[in-house]
């Protein structure tokens, strides 16, 4: 049971381990990218090369500090809040198919299943939001929940179109859709407001509105102390990774590539280009207001979303003759 | 492996539930509540309803809860009823429960309905779809209009003059 | 495989405490999760009996996809007909608010 290849793949790769140290290199990435944008250099002495164990060191200064609770709030959600969240982040992660053979859940419900775990995330954020008894936290708390609500419609409409002309709702099998050509081409109105949608449900420039450093002092998590700040900011970069993952599983051909090097290779490589595309959002747009952000999710993505579907039904079933 | 499954997810929904109405705090309430939801999506997917499991999730869990944890913290705190206090009423009324309980139990005796044997190749997706879209299209199209009513009804209640 | 008469004694105990809680609770958003209670049971029982043939009886799982949806927009009306009542009464007490006057 030890030695089993599915215990290996949970602990190892591609999970808990591996989401662990993507995570941290995660973080790392994003602050160079971040400062090469701004025409700096980013974290560079935690060597060996360019800054890389930057995370690694900030983890051992957290723990060095003071973990402590805040008077009149609710340690149990407090604390369990965020843990959960790096759960599901790891849930994430597990039903995504890296190389044939290579994926830790292979269910026929694969990508509702994905996206039915997200939805449970605007719940953790109220939750931490209110139980640190504070205004600032409460009213981040409520922002993440309206956003989030609000993006989640457009997401599973765009799904939607991936599944109509995939004919299957297994990730492993939309890949294997893919083989005559990508889904990017056709559905290229449904991969964009998959992209806008995922970084609004991931909360990050130009969404990041819950978690504003400038305005709202850190939002919900402004009160966590220590580790438990990095296990507030954890699940941002694990679902960054899964995000990206789904998205060239379900839009760029997620391990199909020339055989020259091996599938895990390009999944890797197409994940890593998806990342750096969102990172590249990050440093390059204006943050959006809450009423903007609002209105172009339930009313332009919604439409948008809509107008994608009944594309893809021409696509999929052809014009009909009159 | 099957029946410690099973065990464990109606362990978990039953002592969920029972939280769920007798804890003091109604956040605290709606979380245990939130995890009764999670232990019968569990039962859902032993009994081979993936999809219905997937989607209970995703509308109890993602919605339900969210908006009840929503009101919860708009309403405010509320002293409500005295936590475990017998009173006659709650006495009389788990006396009818238990009575409830026993009658059914009774009458479902284990033998009246055996264990279903594994699913075999038609238990894919493919048959709840078509039945879905097929036998059901019509309904699902009166469902959209009963949830337009539903939002349209929402929103009105909660529509307050300010004078705008 | 689980005999299906386990699956209904847990819908059945679902339902007792979805009862118990209706009748002995009187803060309005704590009968709101004994209602829910009461459809999971519901729910848990559709699906254990469209379980009795091989393969499944799929017209009773498109029925819990339409019972599902329907207890949540439930759940939305009668949350925003609480928040209303509250706001007018400051109490959501179900045993004060027996008359409709007001």
């Amino acid at each position: 049971m030890l030695t089993s290849p599915l215990f290996l793949e949970i602990v190892l790769f591609p999970g808990l381990l591996s989401i662990a140290i993507i995570g941290a290199l995660l973080g790392w990435l994003e602050r160079k990218v971040t400062a090469r944008v701004q025409l700096r250099i980013g974290p560079l002495y935690a060597s060996p090369a360019g800054g890389i164990l930057q995370m690694f060191a900030d983890l051992i200064k957290l723990s060095f500090k003071e973990l402590f609770v805040p008077e009149n709030s609710d340690a149990f959600f407090f604390i369990m809040a965020p843990t959960t969240g790096l759960v599901l982040g790891a849930a994430l992660v597990g039903l995504i198919p890296f190389a044939p053979g290579l994926q830790i859940a292979n269910i026929e419900v694969g990508l509702p299943a994905f996206l039915a775990i997200i939805t449970l995330s605007p719940t953790l954020i109220l939750l931490a939001g209110w139980s640190a008894n504070s205004k600032f936290p409460f009213i981040g708390g409520l922002r993440a929940l309206f956003q989030q609500t609000a993006y989640e419609i457009p997401l599973w409409l765009s799904a939607l179109g991936v599944i109509m002309m995939a004919g299957t709702m297994n990730l492993a099998q939309i890949v294997n859709a893919q083989t005559s050509g990508w889904f990017i081409l056709p559905q290229a109105l449904g991969a964009f407001i998959f992209l806008v949608t995922s970084v609004a449900e991931m909360e990050r420039l130009p969404f990041d509105l819950p978690e504003a450093e400038s305005e709202i002092m850190m939002g919900w998590q402004a009160e966590y102390p220590g580790v438990l700040f990095l296990a507030a900011q954890g699940p941002g970069f694990v679902k960054l990774y899964a995000f990206s993952a789904l998205f060239s599983v379900m839009f760029l051909g997620g391990f199909l590539g020339p055989s020259f090097l091996p599938p895990l290779f390009w999944m890797l490589l197409k994940t890593l280009i998806v990342i750096v595309l969102i990172m590249l959002l990050r440093s390059t747009f204006p943050r959006v207001r809450l009423d903007q952000l609002l209105r172009a999710g339930w009313t332009t993505l919604l439409s948008l979303a809509i107008l994608n579907i009944g594309i893809t039904y021409l696509l999929v079933v052809g014009f009909p003759t009159l | 492996m099957t029946d410690l499954l099973f065990l464990a997810f109606a362990a978990v929904t039953i002592g969920a539930a029972i939280l769920a109405i007798e804890a003091r705090d109604l956040v605290y309430g709606a979380a245990a509540l939130g995890i009764a939801f999670l232990g019968v999506a569990g039962l859902f997917f032993l009994l081979d309803a993936a999809y219905v499991g997937w989607f209970q999730i995703a509308v109890y869990i993602g919605a339900v809860v969210v908006l009840i944890l929503f009101t919860v913290m708009l309403v405010g705190p509320k002293k409500g009823e005295s936590p475990l206090g017998l009173k006659r009423v709650s006495l009389l009324a788990a006396m009818l429960v238990s009575l409830l309980l026993g009658m059914t139990g009774a009458l479902a005796n284990a033998t009246a309905f055996p264990g279903p044997d594994s699913c075999g190749s038609g238990c894919d997706l493919s048959l709840f779809s078509t039945s879905l879209l097929k036998n059901y299209g019509v309904p699902l199209e009166f469902m959209s209009l009963v949830m337009a009513a539903a939002v349209i009804g929402a929103l009105a209640l909660s529509k307050t003059d300010r004078g705008q | 495989m689980e005999p299906l008469s386990s699956f209904f004694g847990v819908s059945v105990i679902l339902l007792g405490i979805g009862i118990y809680g209706l009748t002995t609770k009187r803060n309005a958003i704590r009968i709101l999760f004994s209602v829910e209670l009461i459809y999971n049971a519901a729910n848990l029982n559709i699906i254990a009996f469209a379980r009795l043939r091989n393969p499944p009886i799929v017209t009773g799982q498109v029925l819990v996809l339409f019972t599902i949806a329907l207890a949540a927009m439930e759940a939305a009306v009668g949350l925003s007909i609480i928040i209303l009542v509250s706001r007018l009464n400051a109490d959501i007490d179900l045993s004060k608010l027996s008359k409709l006057k007001g």
